[in-house]
């Protein structure tokens, strides 16, 4: 195998947990500013990789890092670019510059540690992200959860250390069910093609396994990818965990890990088992819609600010798990572009929350808030314009997203297109009843209300403005993922189109048109 | 070609001959008067012994020859297998170095034992016919019960020896009417005699033959504590020295896989398919029985005991499969669990001295805050042993899939899979008494034994009915019968002064940096144990240090150890 | 071209550059100048509007319909859509009347909301609507429709809780934005089946392509074209999605004059004449749209005769008209929808001008029964408020006249059985009459309520504390409600200008469309609806035509003599019907009961179903049996294991023999 060293990726790589790591070594008063430097310079290296990226190539790597690393188990240390993870590292490097301006300017307890379990994750997701080879895949998708194990049960709430504990055991049966299955499917595509062993996912694509095999090994990823989401039924962890999850970490995790994923569906699942994707199209569509209409009734009966995101987040990952399993491009596109922005528009809203807490004596609960608009009208409209692109009002870039999404949906499964959008009005329902029940009204007595501080409009601020940016530019991120999502739909879409009838493959014409 | 005499190829037996002559020396200088001699020389002069065993063995890397009339092999794979016992026994010299045992049970003797053991081991792994097994398993036994009843003053120590021994003696008993049994079947003791008869009869189902597999297969699991002959593990890994169950849990266990390799990977390979089954059968029921076992146990020590026969189950999937990747998983799986346990252990022995908590969940309360130094090498132990990424330990568990997948024993791997699921419940429950814990909290961890004892079972492993009541009671026990412990300690030192070698202690250093500047918080048993802490122990700390740079490092880079495990496993020609 | 494109986009940056500006530097603008800006914002954006006019008047006919491309907007796999424009006749026209309009109500907002602590926050809101009106109607593809579409919700929400401290305020505004959004979803199901067939999200491209695509009356053809419908109903307040229109009154009145009269709720006329072509293709959709304008009309007129609230009776008004519209469009009666939407854009925003005025007045009650005789009080207000009323009744020669009676003679004329939705249509026209002189007759004749009376002795009144009349909870006058002082256009000469204008313009509107004499409206949508089978072939027989507005005359008159006759010549009259027919009464007052009905269908069993999930459910299945039930089997072994481990050598040795045994046996039974 020829080595090819681009060292780009591997300095975005592990500048974070390198910095991170010399945080927490260096004395207290040059330590958040390394925290910080360790949070920037990656963002403004995904800013670069943005605008050098190669969207006409997008559906092959760019700035590809592949050397041995270990030959006896066939694992390559091998990372890359494409229109499926472009914006997703993108998003990954803001919302941690986000969260550590956050953590900067309200500084925790034991900060250097914070700081470093931080820096840690950040280098875990990216690397989930950026892995080209399964094995390297598992390793960061496992790695993700240490950290954060350790940041809830530290800094968390109340009952912090039952929680930490349930989300790491509880995601990770899933995960280990997923490393299993990714050695088998390194060993059995080795006997299939009779080439020697490779875990690197290009190479895994192009053996085909048999659908049986296939099918167990699809549903070990499924499960490990649906926990992480999580996707109803397997959010058993998710009150807890969000309940006692300092909001810095909060931020990232919701907005980051659960689509890490999705992603994964789209890198690894879709490709490598096209055949087990289209028998288990309808199951997984299904549990998409479910968890849309779960997580929206919940979201709009709970009362924790917490806790109606953390609901709210499930039902967007519903919409997500369509567009994936619509196996089709418009789908694709739309999930992908769906999970930017809802990392964009979920981290400001935990900030958010932070502020709302602040102000109404600590309390995380709508029933005490109310009427913090008289006072803030900046923090109301920052929040509305927030809200508004959270229940993914026409305009927005969330909106292209579901609408592509749907499309996708629409195309193969009508009725469970329609079935989804009441999710759409239930939105609208939930975040303007959060909202109101927030901003407007009359103001409780516990209430002291503020406007935005300029320290937190800093925090706060810039993401809004890539939220609007994004708003009247999807395109960017579309024209960028397009040959990515067709290259990973690819597969799959052809088996499905073979199953069908000559009617969807018809209706599937349009979607070839330039 | 098979002269009277045999002729004896000194070279390649030179380990043996250091280890035995190590042990004569050793015994004889701690007979001394002078309390340096004993203190000091003879840990000293053990570890030479040690580090030169270890020079032989890799002076003789790759030169794969028989000796002894082909009683023995000195092959990569003994050689292999050899450096870990000697690495298990240096950490185990240093960890006892200022210990309770050595001290009560002379020093003299402990370390003479010790070596013994080690040389009882090389011969088991080297064996190539069922005499020399038997001599070997002997051999290593027989100074291993002894050593579990050093600390003389303590009954549960001298309980566990002697439960060790009984049982012991068992396993012996079957293991050599298995081995007997398999000689009447093949009429040839050594091994490459009975596979030729496997291969050429049809004895591969004679009942004979296959009864003795079935002693057999007991016998050695008693010594790799499979379930179910795991059950004196939990009891005797409690009951002895700390130092010693390191050594138990790590060499140990490498011994009885190194002989289950040689066994059944060369003499029974032929009926691979009739064993191979059973053994996957007991590996389930190990990684079943062993996990979830160690759920909530509030003693640590009982708590690795368990994960040592979870991990037993995990290593004898390797065996199953019976390929040279198969060999190579086990031993690499052998050389990262000794890096994880070592430091678990080297740490559990510095809070045994600190407070009076002895091995009990709670000694670890507020070990982040206080003591950094100690609260990382725990931690990545635990996760390690978890078989979390960027650890040895993931690449263990990866290795050791690879090979029960490739051999089609994919529902293995998912055993596998799951129980390392559910030893994630006990592991990061150390690590949250660790790092969430307040110092002073006397958290679940002491709920847990009261909770037992109500239940009415005992929790020393009280060979007498009266065991149960003292279960509520241990907690009072263990500090009762350390104060001399402690004093002898104490006084030990005074006496000694400085420590020749001695290096600083920076895991204390930055523990008393960080109770000045950072916490004002740990309450009282942490501060006692600060206080405690004073008596210094940098080598335990470095021993844990070292096994921990060694689990990251190998995390991060396995490919050294891996090509150790791959040399260790191109010795079976036969298997491809 | 490139004229007409650049007209276009600075129609629609002017407001946009308001919003902005007054939201960013609202706070160092002094007094009144947000007000200021905003509306030369939108007169600014007026101007353009008319320089486009000019523009595309200078165009060949077949070339008036002019594409603007911006930028890609979603513009992959497939999917076509692009930041565009497209401006054509139609377009123009509703650009003139939504920017002319929104002028003059800004015009009349700047003293009208002059005291309240909002003005800053209202007129960037009131900018952004008029902005994103003007995107749904200059919109060149569905995506971009879609944009505005639920932009104007968005805006119409934060209008309606302006006052957000009232929680009827912020009820109301979350019930029009949830209908609203569920005619979004219809218009983007909608959207989903046409881009279906045609493969294309652009107007221009779909309606080319429709012939081919579909068949008539294809399913999907129809399936798309109810989503639109559905999309046009929850907008434009038809039954059944029109239960938010009377909530959003909630409002301050300019924005119930200006978005639930003027503009945004008609925007569902505007979207069936946009797309006209493929509901030709699919006259089952058509027919659809046409039965359900007919059928709101009438329940509308009917509610608005017994409602005693003045905003709301204009609002029910509001969409008995739109039902006209909406009727009318759909039986491709595209001019005279059109024409009637302009007119009633006019005497709407006048009507409801002059209840705010009175509603001044009377210190924020909009009370009707507490109203009576302001008619010498305030005699500006008054003879707005009748030329208004004379206009809706449909009296010549006032504009309304024209404009209705041209729907209801194009739908007479168009086949059987749209006679019978006709004869609604002159049924509703009376009680139009009836209840909008009733309103007339009781604010303004009798004896003068003690309001008037102190007006009249030249003290403006003020209520010392305000209750919400709804929740009787005490208003907070904060950011709660039109601030301490009020104002009436017999005062303020912005109002007096504003409402003038759209006197003028609710008075000779109507002589653009005389039928015989003018054709002005016609020849100018030509270039529109030139492919359309209706625009030039449908056309009433002269008797019907002449018949049409003799009977709608008479009609009107008839009403206003009948209001006459129960409110001024026997005030007990009415509390006497009422007594009689007191079942009835009550039907109508509570409004048909829709609200119950929807209540009690969809909000109360989905909040049954959160309840559930969140108290059962989770509970016993997610956390119960699926982490419960795995961590209870996990424990069971673990106490067995326990249980096991005893600590007797007797019991491990026991243990040891069985280990053995089972061995054993399995290695004798694979001997065998």
């Amino acid at each position: 195998m020829s080595s090819q060293l681009t060292v780009h990726l591997s300095i975005l790589l592990f500048w974070p947990v390198a910095f991170a790591t010399l945080g927490a070594l260096a004395p207290r008063r040059v330590a958040p500013v390394l925290a910080l430097i360790g949070a920037l310079i990656p963002l403004g290296y995904a800013v670069l990789l943005l605008i050098d990226f190669d969207a006409g190539r997008s559906g092959s790597l760019q700035y590809v890092t592949d050397a041995e690393w270990i030959p006896d188990l066939g694992v390559r240390y091998k990372l890359g670019i494409d229109g499926l993870n472009l914006w997703l590292i993108a998003l990954t490097t803001l919302l941690w510059a986000f969260s550590a301006v956050w953590v900067a300017l309200r500084p925790t307890e034991r900060p250097r540690l914070f700081a470093f379990h931080l820096g840690l994750a950040e280098t875990a997701v990216l690397g989930a992200f950026l892995a080209q080879d399964l094995l390297l895949f598992v390793l960061f998708f496992d790695l993700m959860l240490v950290p954060f194990y350790f940041l809830v049960g530290q800094w968390g709430g109340p009952a912090r250390v039952g929680a930490t504990i349930k989300m790491v055991i509880y995601t990770l049966v899933g995960s280990l069910l997923m490393l299993a299955a990714a050695v088998a499917t390194g060993v059995l595509a080795g006997e299939q093609s009779g080439s020697e062993l490779t875990f690197v996912m290009s190479d895994l694509v192009r053996t085909s396994l048999p659908e049986d095999t296939q099918r167990w090994l699809f549903v070990a990823f499924a499960l490990a990818f649906l926990i992480k989401m999580p996707a109803f039924p397997f959010h058993g962890w998710m009150p807890d965990a969000y309940r006692n999850m300092p909001l810095p970490v909060l931020a990232v995790f919701s907005a980051v890990l659960s689509k890490v994923a999705a992603y994964g569906f789209l890198r690894i699942v879709l490709p490598i088992f096209p055949d087990a994707s289209v028998d288990f199209q309808t199951v997984l569509l299904i549990v998409g819609l479910v968890s849309i209409v779960y997580g929206s009734a919940m979201a709009f009966t709970t009362t924790e600010v917490r806790l109606i995101l953390g609901y709210s987040s499930i039902a967007q990952l519903g919409f997500i798990v369509l567009g994936i399993f619509a196996l089709r491009p418009e789908g694709g596109q739309g999930a992908i572009l769906q999970m930017v922005n809802h990392g964009l528009v979920v981290a400001p809203l935990f900030f958010i929350v932070a502020l709302l807490s602040e102000r109404s004596a600590g309390s995380e609960s709508i029933r005490d808030m109310g009427g913090l608009a008289t006072r803030g009208p900046v923090l109301a409209s920052l929040f509305l314009i927030i809200a508004l692109a959270t229940l993914a009002i026409p305009g927005s870039a969330n909106f292209a997203g579901e609408f592509l999404i749907l499309l996708g949906v629409f195309q193969t499964k009508l009725v469970i297109a329609v079935i989804a959008f009441t999710g759409v009005a239930l939105a609208s329902v939930y975040m303007l009843r959060a909202y109101i029940r927030t901003m407007h009204n009359r103001t409780p007595t516990n209430v002291a209300s503020s406007d935005l501080s300029v320290r937190d409009g800093v925090v706060l601020v810039p993401v809004v403005l890539v939220i609007l940016a994004f708003a009247l530019y999807p395109q960017a991120a579309l024209s960028d993922g397009e040959g990515g999502v067709k290259a990973a739909v690819r597969s799959a879409q052809a088996v499905s189109e073979g199953k069908q009838n000559p009617a969807t493959a018809a209706s599937a014409a349009p979607e070839v048109t330039p | 070609m098979t002269p009277k005499a045999p002729n004896i190829d000194f070279a390649a037996i030179s380990p043996l001959i250091a280890l035995l002559t190590g042990a004569c020396v050793v015994l004889l200088l701690g007979l001394l008067r002078s309390r340096f001699a004993r203190t000091q020389l003879v840990p000293g002069l053990t570890i030479v012994t040690l580090g030169a065993t270890a020079g032989l063995a890799i002076w003789r890397w790759g030169e794969n020859t028989s000796v002894l009339s082909a009683s023995l092999r000195m092959d990569d794979l003994t050689l292999a297998l050899t450096l870990l016992f000697v690495a298990g026994a240096i950490a185990t010299v240093l960890l006892a170095w200022r210990g309770v045992a050595p001290r009560e049970a002379g020093h003299g003797e402990f370390y003479c034992l010790l070596l013994a053991t080690v040389l009882g081991m090389v011969v088991l792994v080297a064996a190539q016919n069922l005499v020399a097994v038997f001599i070997g398993y002997e051999l290593l036994s027989i100074p291993l019960y002894v050593l579990c009843a050093t600390e003389l003053r303590r009954e549960k120590s001298l309980e566990s020896g002697l439960k060790y021994l009984i049982i012991g003696s068992v396993g012996s008993a079957t293991l050599l009417y298995g081995l007997s049994f398999l000689y009447g079947a093949t009429g040839s003791t050594d091994f490459s005699g009975i596979a030729a008869a496997v291969r050429v009869s049809d004895v591969g189902d004679d009942v004979l033959f296959l009864t003795g597999i079935g002693l057999t297969v007991t016998g050695l699991a008693f010594k790799a504590s499979v379930a179910p002959f795991h059950q004196w593990t939990p009891d005797v890994y409690e009951g002895a020295p700390t130092p010693v169950t390191a050594f138990m849990a790590v060499a140990t266990k490498a011994a009885a896989f190194g002989v289950f390799l040689r066994l059944f990977d060369v003499a029974l390979i032929g009926t691979a398919s009739t064993w191979a089954p059973a053994l996957a059968v007991l590996a389930l029921i190990t990684i079943v029985v062993g996990n979830v076992g160690a759920l909530g146990q509030s003693s640590l020590k009982r708590m690795l005991a368990y994960s040592s026969v979870a991990q037993a189950g995990y290593m004898l999937a390797g065996v199953v499969v019976s390929t040279q990747l198969g060999v190579q998983a086990v031993v690499f799986y052998l050389a990262a669990y000794l890096l994880m346990n070592l430091a678990a252990f080297a740490v559990i022995v510095v809070r045994e001295r600190e407070t009076d908590l002895g091995d009990d969940m709670a000694a670890m309360h507020g070990l982040g805050a206080s003591r950094p130094w100690l609260a990382w090498p725990m931690t990545i132990a635990m996760l390690s042993l978890a078989g979390f990424p960027a650890t040895a330990g993931f690449f263990g568990k990866i290795n050791l899939i690879q090979a029960v997948v490739e051999n089609d024993y994919a529902w293995l791997a998912v055993a596998i899979v799951l129980g390392s699921a559910i030893s994630l419940a006990y592991y990061l429950r150390v690590i949250a008494a660790v790092w969430m814990r307040a110092p002073g909290e006397t958290g679940r961890a002491r709920a847990v034994p009261a909770r037992l004892a109500a239940s009415g079972r005992p929790l020393i492993a009280g060979g007498a009915p009266e065991a149960d009541e003292t279960g509520g009671s241990r907690a009072a026990g263990d500090r009762s019968d350390k104060e001399p412990g402690a004093h002898a300690a104490g006084e030990g030192r005074a006496a000694e002064g400085p420590e020749p070698g001695g290096l600083p202690d920076p895991g204390h250093a930055a523990a008393a940096g960080r109770t000045e500047a950072a916490d004002p918080g740990p309450a009282p048993a942490a501060s006692a144990g600060s206080a405690l802490g004073r008596l210094r122990q940098p080598e335990v700390v470095f021993v844990a240090l070292i096994c921990t740079v060694g689990t990251l490092f190998f995390g991060v880079y396995p490919s050294p150890l891996l090509d150790f495990a791959r040399d260790a496993g191109d010795a079976f020609t036969n298997l491809f | 071209m490139d004229a007409v494109r650049t007209c276009a986009w600075m129609v629609l940056l002017f407001p946009l550059a308001g919003t902005v500006v007054i939201a960013l530097l609202g706070r160092v603008l002094p007094g009144k100048a947000p007000g200021w800006v905003g509306t030369l914002a939108i007169a600014a954006s007026f101007a353009s509007a008319v320089a486009t006019l000019v523009n595309l008047q200078a165009l060949g006919e077949e070339e008036r319909q002019v594409r603007a491309v911006a930028w890609d907007y979603a513009n992959t796999v497939g999917v076509d859509a692009q930041l565009s424009l497209l401006v054509d006749p139609l377009s123009v026209l509703m650009i003139l009347v939504v920017t002319g309009v929104s002028t003059l109500i800004h015009l009349y907002s700047v003293s009208y909301m002059g005291s309240d602590r909002g003005y800053r926050r209202f007129f960037a809101f009131l900018n952004f609507f008029v902005f994103s009106m003007l995107l749904l109607v200059l919109a060149g593809n569905f995506l971009i429709l879609i944009v505005g579409w639920a932009f104007v919700g968005a805006a119409s929400y934060m209008l309606i809780s302006f006052w957000y401290r009232r929680t009827t305020a912020t009820g109301a505004g979350i019930k029009a934005f949830v209908i609203n959004v569920v005619g979004d979803v219809g218009l983007v199901i909608g959207t989903y089946f046409i881009f279906r067939g045609t493969g294309s999200l652009d107007f221009l491209i779909t309606f080319d392509a429709v012939e081919e695509a579909f068949a008539r009356n294809d399913g999907d053809l129809v399936a798309g074209c109810i989503g639109l419908l559905v999309g046009a109903f929850a907008k434009s307040a038809q039954v059944p999605l029109h239960t938010w229109l009377p909530d959003a009154m909630e409002g301050p009145t300019p924005v119930s004059a200006l978005i639930h009269a003027a503009t945004m709720v008609t925007a569902g006329v505007y979207l069936i004449a946009r797309m006209h072509p493929l509901f030709e293709r699919a006259p089952a959709a058509a027919d659809v749209g046409a039965i359900v304008g007919c059928v709101t009309l009438v329940i509308a007129a009917t509610i608005a005769v017994v409602q005693t609230d003045l905003k709301r009776v204009i609002a029910y008004s509001t969409m008995s008209q739109i039902g006209y519209m909406v009727m009318g469009v759909s039986a491709g009666a595209y001019a005279a929808g059109l024409f009637h939407l302009m007119t009633h854009a006019f005497f709407k925003a006048l009507l409801f001008m002059a209840a705010g005025s009175i509603i001044g007045a009377m210190a924020g009650s909009q009370d009707l029964d507490r109203m009576s005789g302001f008619r010498r009080a305030m005699p500006f207000t008054f003879g707005c408020f009748v030329i208004g009323g004379l206009a809706l009744a449909g009296v010549p020669p006032f504009s309304g006249f024209f404009s209705k009676d041209e729907i209801l003679t194009y739908v007479a004329a168009r086949d059987d059985w749209h006679v019978v939705l006709a004869i609604f249509g002159y049924l509703g026209a009376l009680l139009t009459a009836v209840y909008t002189f009733r309103m007339i007759f009781r604010a303004f004749l009798g004896e003068p309520s003690p309001e008037a009376r102190e007006l009249e002795g030249g003290h403006l009144h003020h209520a010392e504390v305000h209750t919400n009349p709804a929740t009787g909870e005490v208003e907070d006058s904060d950011v709660g409600f039109p601030g301490p002082e009020h104002h009436i256009a017999e005062r303020e000469g912005s109002m007096k200008i504003a409402m003038g204008m759209l006197a003028i313009g609710a008075t000779f509107a109507g002589f653009l469309q005389i039928p015989g004499v003018t054709h002005i409206l016609d020849t100018f949508l030509e270039p529109t609806f030139a492919d359309s089978i209706y625009f030039e072939e449908l056309k009433p027989s002269d008797t019907v035509t002449y018949g049409g507005l003799l009977l709608g005359a008479v009609l009107g008159l008839l009403g206003i003599a009948i209001a006459y006759a129960l409110w001024v010549r026997d005030p007990e009259a009415p509390g006497r019907i009422r007594q009689r027919l007191h079942g009835l009464h009550g039907f109508l007052y509570r409004k048909w009961f829709f609200d119950e009905l929807i209540d009690g269908v969809i909000v109360r069993p989905f909040a049954f179903f959160g309840r559930f999930a969140r108290g059962t459910f989770e509970r016993l299945v997610v956390n119960g049996l699926f982490v419960g039930g795995t961590t209870a089997s996990v424990r069971a072994g673990s106490s067995a294991v326990r249980a096991a481990q005893s600590g007797f050598l007797r019991y491990y040795a026991a243990l040891v023999l069985v280990g053995l045994a089972g061995l054993g046996f399995y290695f004798l039974v694979s001997a065998a």
